[in-house]
Protein backbone atom coordinates (compact mmCIF):
# COMPACT_ATOMS: atom_id res chain seq x y z
CA UNK A 1 0.00 0.00 0.00
CA UNK A 2 1.10 3.19 -1.15
CA UNK A 3 1.07 5.88 1.87
CA UNK A 4 1.06 9.87 1.14
CA UNK A 5 1.25 12.06 4.05
CA UNK A 6 -0.30 15.15 3.42
CA UNK A 7 0.98 18.25 6.35
CA UNK A 8 -0.90 21.38 6.83
CA UNK A 9 1.19 23.40 8.78
CA UNK A 10 1.78 27.47 10.67
CA UNK A 11 5.11 26.91 12.71
CA UNK A 12 6.26 24.19 11.38
CA UNK A 13 5.28 21.32 14.41
CA UNK A 14 3.13 19.61 11.67
CA UNK A 15 5.32 19.01 9.07
CA UNK A 16 7.94 17.93 11.60
CA UNK A 17 5.15 15.51 13.09
CA UNK A 18 4.74 14.39 9.23
CA UNK A 19 8.31 13.80 8.58
CA UNK A 20 8.26 11.68 11.81
CA UNK A 21 6.01 9.81 10.77
CA UNK A 22 7.13 8.86 6.83
CA UNK A 23 10.36 8.00 9.06
CA UNK A 24 8.56 5.48 11.04
CA UNK A 25 6.73 3.75 8.11
CA UNK A 26 10.18 3.32 6.72
CA UNK A 27 9.01 0.12 5.33
CA UNK A 28 6.07 1.84 3.18
CA UNK A 29 8.10 3.84 1.48
CA UNK A 30 5.62 7.15 2.39
CA UNK A 31 6.23 10.63 0.79
CA UNK A 32 5.88 13.60 2.68
CA UNK A 33 3.79 16.66 1.17
CA UNK A 34 2.77 19.98 2.11
CA UNK A 35 -0.58 20.53 1.27
CA UNK A 36 0.28 23.90 -0.27
CA UNK A 37 2.08 22.04 -2.56
CA UNK A 38 -1.13 18.94 -3.20
CA UNK A 39 -3.59 19.79 -5.70
CA UNK A 40 -7.03 17.39 -5.52
CA UNK A 41 -6.46 16.19 -8.66
CA UNK A 42 -3.54 14.98 -7.64
CA UNK A 43 -5.65 11.86 -5.50
CA UNK A 44 -4.78 8.53 -6.18
CA UNK A 45 -7.20 5.69 -4.88
CA UNK A 46 -4.56 3.07 -4.83
CA UNK A 47 -2.44 5.39 -2.29
CA UNK A 48 -3.70 5.85 1.67
CA UNK A 49 -3.35 9.52 2.99
CA UNK A 50 -2.80 10.23 6.16
CA UNK A 51 -3.35 13.75 7.07
CA UNK A 52 -1.22 15.95 9.62
CA UNK A 53 -2.93 19.54 10.08
CA UNK A 54 -2.60 21.97 12.77
CA UNK A 55 -4.95 24.88 14.29
CA UNK A 56 -4.33 28.51 13.67
CA UNK A 57 -5.65 32.12 14.39
CA UNK A 58 -9.29 32.09 15.13
CA UNK A 59 -9.66 28.06 14.85
CA UNK A 60 -9.07 28.15 10.74
CA UNK A 61 -6.64 26.13 8.94
CA UNK A 62 -2.85 26.57 9.34
CA UNK A 63 -1.79 28.70 5.98
CA UNK A 64 0.04 25.57 4.39
CA UNK A 65 -3.71 24.48 4.26
CA UNK A 66 -5.66 26.99 3.04
CA UNK A 67 -4.58 26.95 -0.71
CA UNK A 68 -5.28 23.29 -0.88
CA UNK A 69 -8.70 24.25 1.39
CA UNK A 70 -10.15 26.77 -1.59
CA UNK A 71 -9.12 24.34 -4.52
CA UNK A 72 -11.35 21.76 -3.08
CA UNK A 73 -14.14 24.35 -2.91
CA UNK A 74 -13.27 25.46 -6.35
CA UNK A 75 -12.80 22.02 -7.89
CA UNK A 76 -15.20 19.84 -6.09
CA UNK A 77 -13.72 16.79 -6.82
CA UNK A 78 -15.24 13.87 -6.00
CA UNK A 79 -12.77 11.78 -3.72
CA UNK A 80 -14.98 8.07 -4.13
CA UNK A 81 -12.67 5.38 -3.31
CA UNK A 82 -10.52 7.70 -1.62
CA UNK A 83 -9.36 6.29 1.67
CA UNK A 84 -7.80 8.55 4.55
CA UNK A 85 -6.92 9.29 8.28
CA UNK A 86 -6.41 12.68 9.71
CA UNK A 87 -4.26 13.49 12.92
CA UNK A 88 -4.84 17.15 14.23
CA UNK A 89 -2.80 19.36 16.19
CA UNK A 90 -4.45 21.73 18.98
CA UNK A 91 -3.70 23.31 21.78
CA UNK A 92 -5.95 23.06 25.14
CA UNK A 93 -5.13 26.87 25.82
CA UNK A 94 -8.01 27.71 23.21
CA UNK A 95 -11.19 24.94 23.80
CA UNK A 96 -13.49 26.96 21.63
CA UNK A 97 -11.48 26.15 18.57
CA UNK A 98 -9.55 23.49 20.07
CA UNK A 99 -8.30 21.29 16.99
CA UNK A 100 -10.78 23.25 14.40
CA UNK A 101 -7.98 22.41 11.73
CA UNK A 102 -8.09 18.51 11.78
CA UNK A 103 -11.69 18.26 11.60
CA UNK A 104 -12.03 20.51 8.94
CA UNK A 105 -9.69 18.94 7.13
CA UNK A 106 -12.02 15.91 7.86
CA UNK A 107 -14.74 17.34 6.76
CA UNK A 108 -13.62 18.52 3.30
CA UNK A 109 -12.14 15.46 2.10
CA UNK A 110 -15.10 13.09 3.77
CA UNK A 111 -17.51 15.85 2.18
CA UNK A 112 -16.29 15.10 -1.39
CA UNK A 113 -16.93 10.99 -0.80
CA UNK A 114 -13.12 10.16 0.62
CA UNK A 115 -13.98 7.43 3.54
CA UNK A 116 -11.96 8.03 6.45
CA UNK A 117 -10.35 5.73 8.26
CA UNK A 118 -9.90 5.18 12.17
CA UNK A 119 -10.53 7.82 14.27
CA UNK A 120 -9.17 11.18 13.74
CA UNK A 121 -7.04 11.95 16.87
CA UNK A 122 -5.59 15.39 18.05
CA UNK A 123 -2.08 15.91 20.43
CA UNK A 124 -2.91 18.92 22.69
CA UNK A 125 0.18 21.52 22.59
CA UNK A 126 -0.37 22.41 25.96
CA UNK A 127 -0.77 18.58 27.42
CA UNK A 128 2.03 16.50 29.30
CA UNK A 129 2.67 13.94 25.69
CA UNK A 130 5.16 14.17 23.07
CA UNK A 131 3.30 14.37 19.63
CA UNK A 132 5.30 11.39 18.74
CA UNK A 133 4.32 9.44 21.62
CA UNK A 134 0.64 10.03 20.64
CA UNK A 135 0.42 9.80 16.76
CA UNK A 136 3.19 6.36 16.16
CA UNK A 137 0.94 4.14 17.79
CA UNK A 138 -2.01 5.42 16.30
CA UNK A 139 -0.30 5.06 12.66
CA UNK A 140 0.20 1.87 13.14
CA UNK A 141 -3.53 0.96 14.52
CA UNK A 142 -4.73 3.29 11.64
CA UNK A 143 -2.36 1.25 8.94
CA UNK A 144 -4.32 -2.00 10.46
CA UNK A 145 -7.37 -0.93 10.33
CA UNK A 146 -6.42 0.20 6.60
CA UNK A 147 -4.91 -3.07 5.62
CA UNK A 148 -8.04 -5.00 6.89
CA UNK B 1 31.27 21.32 2.97
CA UNK B 2 30.47 25.67 4.03
CA UNK B 3 30.08 27.01 7.40
CA UNK B 4 27.55 29.28 8.39
CA UNK B 5 26.85 30.82 11.66
CA UNK B 6 24.02 32.00 12.44
CA UNK B 7 23.62 35.06 15.59
CA UNK B 8 20.86 34.63 17.73
CA UNK B 9 18.65 31.53 18.62
CA UNK B 10 15.47 32.94 19.34
CA UNK B 11 13.12 31.61 16.89
CA UNK B 12 14.15 33.73 13.75
CA UNK B 13 17.72 32.36 14.25
CA UNK B 14 16.38 28.67 14.69
CA UNK B 15 13.90 28.69 11.72
CA UNK B 16 16.69 29.97 9.75
CA UNK B 17 19.05 26.90 10.82
CA UNK B 18 16.31 24.68 10.03
CA UNK B 19 15.35 25.70 6.32
CA UNK B 20 19.03 25.72 5.77
CA UNK B 21 19.22 22.26 6.85
CA UNK B 22 16.96 21.57 4.32
CA UNK B 23 18.27 23.13 1.46
CA UNK B 24 22.08 22.80 2.28
CA UNK B 25 22.41 19.39 3.87
CA UNK B 26 25.93 19.56 4.06
CA UNK B 27 26.42 22.88 5.37
CA UNK B 28 28.10 22.90 9.02
CA UNK B 29 25.87 25.70 10.83
CA UNK B 30 26.87 27.34 14.36
CA UNK B 31 24.15 29.08 16.66
CA UNK B 32 25.75 31.57 18.93
CA UNK B 33 23.68 33.26 21.93
CA UNK B 34 25.28 35.72 24.43
CA UNK B 35 23.12 34.08 27.32
CA UNK B 36 24.21 30.41 28.09
CA UNK B 37 20.75 29.30 27.12
CA UNK B 38 19.25 29.05 23.75
CA UNK B 39 15.69 30.04 22.45
CA UNK B 40 15.41 33.60 22.80
CA UNK B 41 12.01 35.20 23.19
CA UNK B 42 10.53 31.47 23.00
CA UNK B 43 11.82 31.43 26.28
CA UNK B 44 11.68 35.07 27.64
CA UNK B 45 8.94 36.07 25.23
CA UNK B 46 6.43 33.91 25.35
CA UNK B 47 4.53 34.35 28.07
CA UNK B 48 4.90 31.26 31.05
CA UNK B 49 1.46 30.22 30.72
CA UNK B 50 1.12 29.43 27.03
CA UNK B 51 3.52 26.56 27.11
CA UNK B 52 2.31 25.02 23.99
CA UNK B 53 3.31 28.14 22.28
CA UNK B 54 6.56 27.52 23.56
CA UNK B 55 6.69 23.69 22.23
CA UNK B 56 7.94 24.81 19.02
CA UNK B 57 11.42 24.38 20.60
CA UNK B 58 10.75 20.59 20.41
CA UNK B 59 11.23 21.21 16.51
CA UNK B 60 14.31 23.49 17.50
CA UNK B 61 15.92 20.76 19.82
CA UNK B 62 16.17 18.30 16.64
CA UNK B 63 17.96 20.97 15.14
CA UNK B 64 20.89 20.55 17.45
CA UNK B 65 20.22 17.21 18.21
CA UNK B 66 19.80 15.27 14.49
CA UNK B 67 21.62 17.78 12.25
CA UNK B 68 25.26 19.17 12.15
CA UNK B 69 24.26 22.12 14.16
CA UNK B 70 26.12 23.43 17.27
CA UNK B 71 24.96 25.78 19.93
CA UNK B 72 27.31 28.30 21.01
CA UNK B 73 26.21 29.52 24.32
CA UNK B 74 27.34 32.44 26.29
CA UNK B 75 29.22 34.51 23.78
CA UNK B 76 28.82 38.16 22.90
CA UNK B 77 29.21 39.34 19.48
CA UNK B 78 31.11 42.43 19.83
CA UNK B 79 32.94 41.95 23.12
CA UNK B 80 33.52 38.36 22.98
CA UNK B 81 34.34 37.96 19.20
CA UNK B 82 33.80 41.21 16.74
CA UNK B 83 31.36 40.50 13.95
CA UNK B 84 34.43 41.41 11.43
CA UNK B 85 35.60 37.77 12.65
CA UNK B 86 32.85 35.82 12.44
CA UNK B 87 32.35 37.20 8.48
CA UNK B 88 36.34 35.86 8.07
CA UNK B 89 35.54 32.95 9.53
CA UNK B 90 32.16 31.61 7.90
CA UNK B 91 30.86 31.33 3.88
CA UNK B 92 27.76 33.44 5.85
CA UNK B 93 26.54 34.89 8.45
CA UNK B 94 23.39 35.86 9.35
CA UNK B 95 22.56 37.89 12.29
CA UNK B 96 19.00 37.08 13.86
CA UNK B 97 19.43 39.15 17.15
CA UNK B 98 16.09 40.41 17.65
CA UNK B 99 14.97 43.96 18.79
CA UNK B 100 14.82 44.47 22.45
CA UNK B 101 14.23 48.14 23.55
CA UNK B 102 10.78 48.84 24.41
CA UNK B 103 9.29 51.59 21.97
CA UNK B 104 8.59 54.85 23.98
CA UNK B 105 5.15 56.82 24.08
CA UNK B 106 7.13 60.36 23.82
CA UNK B 107 4.72 61.18 26.42
CA UNK B 108 6.05 63.82 29.80
CA UNK B 109 6.60 61.56 32.73
CA UNK B 110 7.77 58.21 31.34
CA UNK B 111 10.38 58.30 33.38
CA UNK B 112 8.28 58.25 36.52
CA UNK B 113 8.76 55.44 38.80
CA UNK B 114 5.91 52.56 38.03
CA UNK B 115 6.06 52.92 34.33
CA UNK B 116 7.48 49.74 32.73
CA UNK B 117 7.50 48.72 29.14
CA UNK B 118 6.17 45.33 28.30
CA UNK B 119 9.61 43.75 27.37
CA UNK B 120 11.11 44.14 30.72
CA UNK B 121 8.09 43.19 32.35
CA UNK B 122 7.41 39.90 30.26
CA UNK B 123 10.97 39.49 30.54
CA UNK B 124 11.03 39.73 34.36
CA UNK B 125 8.49 37.59 34.83
CA UNK B 126 10.57 34.84 31.94
CA UNK B 127 13.28 35.43 34.37
CA UNK B 128 15.30 36.76 31.76
CA UNK B 129 19.01 37.26 33.33
CA UNK B 130 19.32 40.62 34.65
CA UNK B 131 16.10 42.18 34.08
CA UNK B 132 14.34 44.01 36.91
CA UNK B 133 11.49 43.14 37.94
CA UNK B 134 8.15 45.42 37.55
CA UNK B 135 6.69 46.54 41.35
CA UNK B 136 3.09 46.15 40.25
CA UNK B 137 0.61 48.13 41.92
CA UNK B 138 -3.32 47.63 42.71
CA UNK B 139 -4.35 50.12 39.71
CA UNK B 140 -2.78 49.34 36.14
CA UNK B 141 -3.06 51.30 33.37
CA UNK B 142 -1.96 48.93 30.18
CA UNK B 143 -1.33 51.16 27.05
CA UNK B 144 -1.90 49.42 24.03
CA UNK B 145 -3.81 47.25 22.12
CA UNK B 146 -1.53 44.21 20.53
CA UNK B 147 -1.25 40.63 22.25
CA UNK B 148 1.62 41.29 23.81
CA UNK B 149 -0.94 43.60 25.85
CA UNK B 150 -3.22 40.70 26.39
CA UNK B 151 -0.40 38.61 27.60
CA UNK B 152 0.10 41.67 30.29
CA UNK B 153 -3.18 42.09 31.11
CA UNK B 154 -4.20 37.79 31.75
CA UNK B 155 -0.92 37.37 34.35
CA UNK B 156 -1.88 40.56 36.07
CA UNK B 157 -5.72 39.41 36.18
CA UNK B 158 -4.73 35.43 37.06
CA UNK B 159 -5.21 33.99 40.39
CA UNK B 160 -2.81 31.86 41.65
CA UNK B 161 -4.60 28.36 40.67
CA UNK B 162 -4.82 29.66 36.90
CA UNK B 163 -0.81 29.46 36.97
CA UNK B 164 -1.12 25.71 37.39
CA UNK B 165 1.07 23.88 34.39
CA UNK B 166 3.10 27.29 33.66
CA UNK B 167 6.28 27.99 34.43
CA UNK B 168 6.09 30.94 36.55
CA UNK B 169 8.17 30.77 39.25
CA UNK B 170 6.41 30.62 42.36
CA UNK B 171 8.59 33.59 43.54
CA UNK B 172 6.60 35.80 40.85
CA UNK B 173 3.61 34.34 41.61
CA UNK B 174 3.53 35.25 45.19
CA UNK B 175 4.51 39.06 44.28
CA UNK B 176 1.63 39.12 41.84
CA UNK B 177 -0.95 38.17 44.73
CA UNK B 178 1.05 40.57 47.18
CA UNK B 179 0.60 43.56 44.51
CA UNK B 180 -3.34 42.61 44.65
CA UNK B 181 -4.04 43.88 41.62
CA UNK B 182 -7.39 45.40 41.89
CA UNK B 183 -8.02 47.12 38.26
CA UNK B 184 -6.43 46.91 35.10
CA UNK B 185 -7.53 49.63 32.51
CA UNK B 186 -6.69 49.26 28.86
CA UNK B 187 -6.33 52.05 26.77
CA UNK B 188 -5.69 51.83 23.06
CA UNK B 189 -5.14 54.68 20.57
CA UNK B 190 -7.16 53.09 17.21
CA UNK B 191 -10.59 52.42 17.44
CA UNK B 192 -12.00 48.75 18.54
CA UNK B 193 -11.81 47.53 15.18
CA UNK B 194 -8.76 48.58 14.22
CA UNK B 195 -7.09 46.94 17.53
CA UNK B 196 -3.91 44.58 16.87
CA UNK B 197 -5.72 41.84 19.42
CA UNK B 198 -6.21 38.00 18.05
CA UNK B 199 -9.76 37.47 18.98
CA UNK B 200 -8.61 34.10 19.87
CA UNK B 201 -6.55 35.76 22.59
CA UNK B 202 -8.92 38.11 23.95
CA UNK B 203 -11.52 35.05 24.21
CA UNK B 204 -8.80 33.43 26.78
CA UNK B 205 -9.68 36.36 28.97
CA UNK B 206 -13.18 35.45 29.15
CA UNK B 207 -12.11 32.27 31.15
CA UNK B 208 -10.48 34.30 33.83
CA UNK B 209 -11.55 33.16 36.92
CA UNK B 210 -11.26 36.37 39.02
CA UNK B 211 -12.02 39.28 36.65
CA UNK B 212 -14.63 41.07 35.69
CA UNK B 213 -14.20 42.55 31.89
CA UNK B 214 -16.02 45.97 30.77
CA UNK B 215 -15.32 46.93 27.27
CA UNK B 216 -16.31 50.36 26.12
CA UNK B 217 -16.84 51.28 22.39
CA UNK B 218 -16.96 48.21 21.00
CA UNK B 219 -18.42 49.01 17.78
CA UNK B 220 -18.45 47.59 14.02
CA UNK B 221 -18.17 44.43 12.77
CA UNK B 222 -15.74 41.00 12.88
CA UNK B 223 -14.07 38.50 14.91
CA UNK B 224 -12.42 41.24 16.99
CA UNK B 225 -15.72 43.17 17.63
CA UNK B 226 -17.36 39.96 18.26
CA UNK B 227 -14.78 38.62 20.61
CA UNK B 228 -14.78 42.17 22.24
CA UNK B 229 -18.67 42.01 22.80
CA UNK B 230 -18.12 38.35 24.07
CA UNK B 231 -16.13 38.87 26.87
CA UNK B 232 -17.96 42.62 27.93
CA UNK B 233 -19.84 42.13 31.01
CA UNK B 234 -18.11 38.53 32.04
CA UNK B 235 -18.43 38.18 36.07
CA UNK B 236 -16.97 35.48 37.68
CA UNK B 237 -18.56 35.00 40.95
CA UNK B 238 -16.34 36.43 43.70
CA UNK B 239 -14.04 37.86 41.23
CA UNK B 240 -11.79 40.52 42.85
CA UNK B 241 -10.54 42.69 39.93
CA UNK B 242 -11.88 44.84 37.13
CA UNK B 243 -10.44 44.92 33.37
CA UNK B 244 -11.64 47.96 31.60
CA UNK B 245 -11.03 48.12 27.74
CA UNK B 246 -11.21 51.47 26.36
CA UNK B 247 -10.50 52.59 22.16
CA UNK B 248 -9.78 55.54 20.54
CA UNK B 249 -7.66 57.56 23.08
CA UNK B 250 -4.05 59.20 22.79
CA UNK B 251 -1.28 58.87 25.52
CA UNK B 252 -0.35 62.71 26.85
CA UNK B 253 0.91 62.73 29.73
CA UNK B 254 1.49 60.25 32.94
CA UNK B 255 1.26 62.55 36.21
CA UNK B 256 3.30 62.24 39.81
CA UNK B 257 6.32 63.98 41.17
CA UNK B 258 8.37 61.25 41.77
CA UNK B 259 5.99 58.06 41.15
CA UNK B 260 3.20 57.54 38.57
CA UNK B 261 -0.14 58.61 40.06
CA UNK B 262 -2.29 58.79 36.53
CA UNK B 263 -2.38 58.49 33.11
CA UNK B 264 -3.82 61.01 30.79
CA UNK B 265 -5.10 60.41 27.21
CA UNK B 266 -7.36 62.92 24.49
CA UNK B 267 -9.92 61.26 22.16
CA UNK B 268 -10.62 64.43 19.99
CA UNK B 269 -12.11 67.58 22.43
CA UNK B 270 -13.04 64.80 25.28
CA UNK B 271 -9.82 64.00 28.20
CA UNK B 272 -9.30 61.10 29.82
CA UNK B 273 -7.24 60.42 33.23
CA UNK B 274 -7.11 57.49 34.61
CA UNK B 275 -5.36 57.38 38.26
CA UNK B 276 -3.73 54.52 38.86
CA UNK B 277 0.00 53.61 40.53
CA UNK B 278 1.70 51.11 37.65
CA UNK B 279 1.59 52.06 33.92
CA UNK B 280 2.41 49.14 31.40
CA UNK B 281 3.54 50.13 27.65
CA UNK B 282 3.04 47.67 25.12
CA UNK B 283 3.74 49.51 22.15
CA UNK B 284 6.13 47.54 20.89
CA UNK B 285 9.96 47.32 20.23
CA UNK B 286 12.46 49.29 18.97
CA UNK B 287 16.37 49.33 17.72
CA UNK B 288 18.49 50.16 14.84
CA UNK B 289 18.39 47.40 12.04
CA UNK B 290 20.40 47.10 8.84
CA UNK B 291 19.75 48.07 5.26
CA UNK B 292 19.02 44.72 3.55
CA UNK B 293 17.87 44.08 0.05
CA UNK B 294 14.63 41.75 -0.29
CA UNK B 295 15.78 38.72 0.12
CA UNK B 296 17.69 39.82 3.69
CA UNK B 297 21.34 40.19 2.37
CA UNK B 298 23.47 43.10 3.97
CA UNK B 299 26.96 42.67 1.77
CA UNK B 300 28.11 39.37 0.91
CA UNK B 301 27.91 36.65 3.24
CA UNK B 302 26.26 38.75 5.51
CA UNK B 303 22.61 38.39 6.04
CA UNK B 304 20.17 39.48 8.33
CA UNK B 305 16.50 38.02 9.57
CA UNK B 306 13.42 37.81 11.68
CA UNK B 307 12.43 41.34 13.40
CA UNK B 308 16.24 42.59 13.27
CA UNK B 309 15.81 42.18 9.48
CA UNK B 310 11.94 43.44 9.53
CA UNK B 311 11.41 45.51 12.73
CA UNK B 312 9.58 44.22 15.51
CA UNK B 313 6.27 42.56 13.28
CA UNK B 314 5.13 39.35 12.92
CA UNK B 315 4.30 36.48 15.06
CA UNK B 316 6.48 33.28 14.98
CA UNK B 317 4.79 31.97 11.75
CA UNK B 318 5.70 35.12 9.85
CA UNK B 319 9.13 35.12 10.90
CA UNK B 320 9.09 31.12 9.96
CA UNK B 321 8.24 32.61 6.50
CA UNK B 322 10.46 35.16 6.34
CA UNK B 323 13.81 32.91 7.73
CA UNK B 324 13.31 30.36 4.77
CA UNK B 325 13.38 33.36 2.44
CA UNK B 326 16.58 34.59 3.19
CA UNK B 327 17.93 30.71 3.77
CA UNK B 328 16.69 30.70 -0.17
CA UNK B 329 19.14 33.50 -0.25
CA UNK B 330 21.55 32.09 1.41
CA UNK B 331 21.58 28.93 -0.80
CA UNK B 332 21.34 30.29 -3.72
CA UNK B 333 24.65 32.89 -3.04
CA UNK B 334 26.65 29.48 -1.85
CA UNK B 335 25.94 27.05 -4.29
CA UNK B 336 29.16 25.97 -5.78
CA UNK B 337 31.00 27.17 -2.99
CA UNK B 338 34.41 25.88 -2.62
CA UNK B 339 35.21 26.86 1.01
CA UNK B 340 38.57 27.55 2.71
CA UNK B 341 37.15 28.89 5.85
CA UNK B 342 37.98 27.74 9.02
CA UNK B 343 34.13 27.92 10.46
CA UNK B 344 33.91 25.66 13.58
CA UNK B 345 37.27 24.89 14.33
CA UNK B 346 38.13 28.84 14.39
CA UNK B 347 35.33 29.45 16.59
CA UNK B 348 35.96 26.96 19.57
CA UNK B 349 39.28 28.05 19.56
CA UNK B 350 38.32 32.05 20.27
CA UNK B 351 35.29 31.40 22.74
CA UNK B 352 36.53 28.24 25.22
CA UNK B 353 33.58 29.80 27.30
CA UNK B 354 31.06 28.50 25.29
CA UNK B 355 28.43 26.71 26.49
CA UNK B 356 27.48 23.94 24.28
CA UNK B 357 23.71 21.81 23.61
CA UNK B 358 25.18 19.41 26.28
CA UNK B 359 25.60 21.38 28.90
CA UNK B 360 21.97 23.33 27.75
CA UNK B 361 20.34 19.83 28.38
CA UNK B 362 22.12 19.90 31.92
CA UNK B 363 20.19 23.02 32.34
CA UNK B 364 17.43 22.41 31.02
CA UNK B 365 16.88 18.78 33.08
CA UNK B 366 18.02 20.68 36.02
CA UNK B 367 15.17 23.37 35.46
CA UNK B 368 12.88 20.07 34.89
CA UNK B 369 13.48 18.67 38.10
CA UNK B 370 13.65 21.94 40.37
CA UNK B 371 10.33 22.54 39.39
CA UNK B 372 6.86 22.62 41.86
CA UNK B 373 4.26 19.95 41.28
CA UNK B 374 1.98 22.31 39.74
CA UNK B 375 4.87 23.95 37.46
CA UNK B 376 6.48 22.83 34.18
CA UNK B 377 10.16 24.45 35.20
CA UNK B 378 11.43 26.40 37.53
CA UNK B 379 14.07 28.51 35.28
CA UNK B 380 18.01 29.10 36.89
CA UNK B 381 17.26 32.87 37.22
CA UNK B 382 21.16 34.31 36.71
CA UNK B 383 23.56 33.37 33.96
CA UNK B 384 25.87 32.46 37.05
CA UNK B 385 23.83 29.54 38.18
CA UNK B 386 23.08 28.77 34.55
CA UNK B 387 27.09 28.58 33.91
CA UNK B 388 27.56 26.43 37.43
CA UNK B 389 25.44 23.80 36.63
CA UNK B 390 26.61 23.46 32.37
CA UNK B 391 29.98 23.21 34.74
CA UNK B 392 29.17 20.04 36.12
CA UNK B 393 28.53 18.92 32.60
CA UNK B 394 32.09 18.62 30.58
CA UNK B 395 34.92 21.37 31.02
CA UNK B 396 33.81 25.14 30.26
Amino acid sequence: MQIALLYGTETGNAEMLAEDIAAHLSDHDASVTNLSDFDPADFDTDTFYIVVCSTYGDGELPASAQPFAEKMEAQKPSLDGIRFAVFGMGDSEYPETYNFGGKRMEELLAGAGAELVGERVTHNASGDDMADDLALPWVDDILAQADA
Amino acid sequence: MVSIAILGTGPSGCFTAQALVKALPDARIDMIDALPVPYGLIRYGVAADHQGTKAVIRQFERLFERSDVRFFGNVRVGSDIALDDLTGMYDAVVMAFGLRTDRCLGIPGEGLAGVYGSGQVTGAWNDMPGVEPAQIGKRVVVIGNGNVAVDLIRVLAKGPEEFHGSDLSLAHTQALMAAGVERIDVVGRSPADQAKFDPVMLRELGRLTQARISVQGAEGEGKLIEALQGIDGHAPEGATREIAFRFGWTPEALDGTDHVTAARFRRGDEQLTLPCDTVLTAIGFTGDTPATDDAGAVSPGLYATGWYRRGPRGTIPENRADAQQVAARIAADLAGTATTKPGRDALSARVPQAVTYAQWQAIDAAERAACPADRCRQKLTTTEQMLATARQTGDL
